[in-house]
């Protein structure tokens, strides 16, 4: 069975099962260099936040899954995700890691963390379930 | 490097395209009212200084584009800063603006014994009642946008824009509720609450 890295919020079930290499996505720099490069498609998108309205974009643009670090289903990312219809796991966390983002006070260490072990990798999302959605390898 | 302090039609403009992160000239236009071949001069001197880029026919801000308009509105929107109604009603938007974040996902999702299914919109009353709580959430946001008017009259163009797009909404054009790529009731409130937001000096929320 393959390996679950990280588990989040699910924003709305979907048998889509989006898989692709994860690109961490710092600043609007960052999305503007990913949609101009064509590859849009190849990636499962890494932002800090639910509020990381910079996405936006890459979203009208085709992006075929996101993963967060932070933000709840509620947000604004989390209604544009179920508009597009792009699968998106939210506040995921590393399952083999003790650290969770609890709002107002989560370090920097913990979204590195995360970035550290999830960026460059190639996963699948799986948003099947109604509460959770799992990033999974696919390597 | 200091940011570029911005005349006011240079805000005026980049604020749309950063609002909007991706925009024509004429969807700033639309939003901004200002006259659409000054969008296309104001846009390209904007390109030329680096902060927006010009990609297939829309222009997208660039990293130094927001701390553009943060320098800006510091100077720009200090009275209002200090004006204690407008901070009152402010206070009472955070609740509202979590109202509607609901509201949206109810539009947008169903709650089927404790599960969310997608909402299929085969049920009017259910709809119509999402409808209403908008138009009431709306309506609350009045007083603000008098006040911010009071400060800028760029700000009355959201009433209007709110007005025309539920008017759409009523008329049975139910895609104008959540729809990404329209100028949908979520949309003009999501770039409301950013624009409110910075002109306040003030940073979201998770």
């Amino acid at each position: 069975m393959a390996e679950v890295l990280a588990e989040g919020y699910n924003v709305f079930d979907t048998s889509k099962s989006p898989s692709g290499t994860v690109k961490y996505l710092f600043s609007p720099a960052d999305v503007i260099s990913l949609i101009q490069s064509g590859k849009l498609a190849e990636h499962i998108l890494l932002v800090r936040g639910g509020t990381t309205t910079f996405l936006a974009p890459a979203l009208s643009m085709g992006a075929i899954g996101v993963i967060t670090m932070s933000g709840a289903p509620e947000s604004h990312l989390g209604i544009l995700s179920r508009e597009f219809q792009t699968p998106c796991v939210m506040t995921a966390y590393l399952t083999d890691s003790e650290s969770r983002y609890v709002v107002g006070d989560t370090d920097e260490a913990h979204f590195e963390e995360i970035a550290k072990a999830l960026d460059g990798r190639r996963v699948r999302l799986d948003c099947t379930d109604h509460e959770v959605g799992r990033v999974v390898a696919d390597d | 490097m200091t940011a570029l302090s911005l005349s006011r039609m240079d805000y005026d403009v980049l604020n749309v395209v950063v609002l909007k992160k991706m925009a024509t000239a004429d969807a700033v236009t639309a939003v901004s009212g200002v006259d659409p071949t000054v969008v296309s001069d104001v846009l390209a001197a904007l390109a030329d200084h680096g902060l927006v880029v010009v990609a297939g026919g829309s222009a997208l801000p660039t990293d130094g584009a927001e701390s553009a308009l943060a320098a800006t509105a510091a100077d720009r929107y200090a009275a209002l800063r200090d004006d204690d109604a407008v901070a009152g009603l402010v206070d009472r938007f955070e609740t509202t603006n979590a109202q509607f974040l609901t509201a949206m996902s109810s539009w947008q999702q169903v709650d089927m014994g404790g599960r969310k299914v997608a909402n299929d919109h085969s049920a009017p009353d259910y709809d119509a009642k999402v409808i209403d709580r908008l138009h009431k959430l709306v309506t609350r946001l009045g007083p603000l946008f008098e006040a911010l008017a009071g400060h800028d009259p760029r700000f009355a163009r959201y009433p209007e824009r709110f007005d025309a797009v539920l008017a759409a909404i009523d008329a049975g054009d139910h895609d104008l509720v959540s729809s990404p790529t329209r100028d949908s009731v979520h949309n003009i409130w999501f770039e409301f609450h950013e624009d409110l937001l910075r002109t306040l000096g003030r940073e979201r929320t998770e």
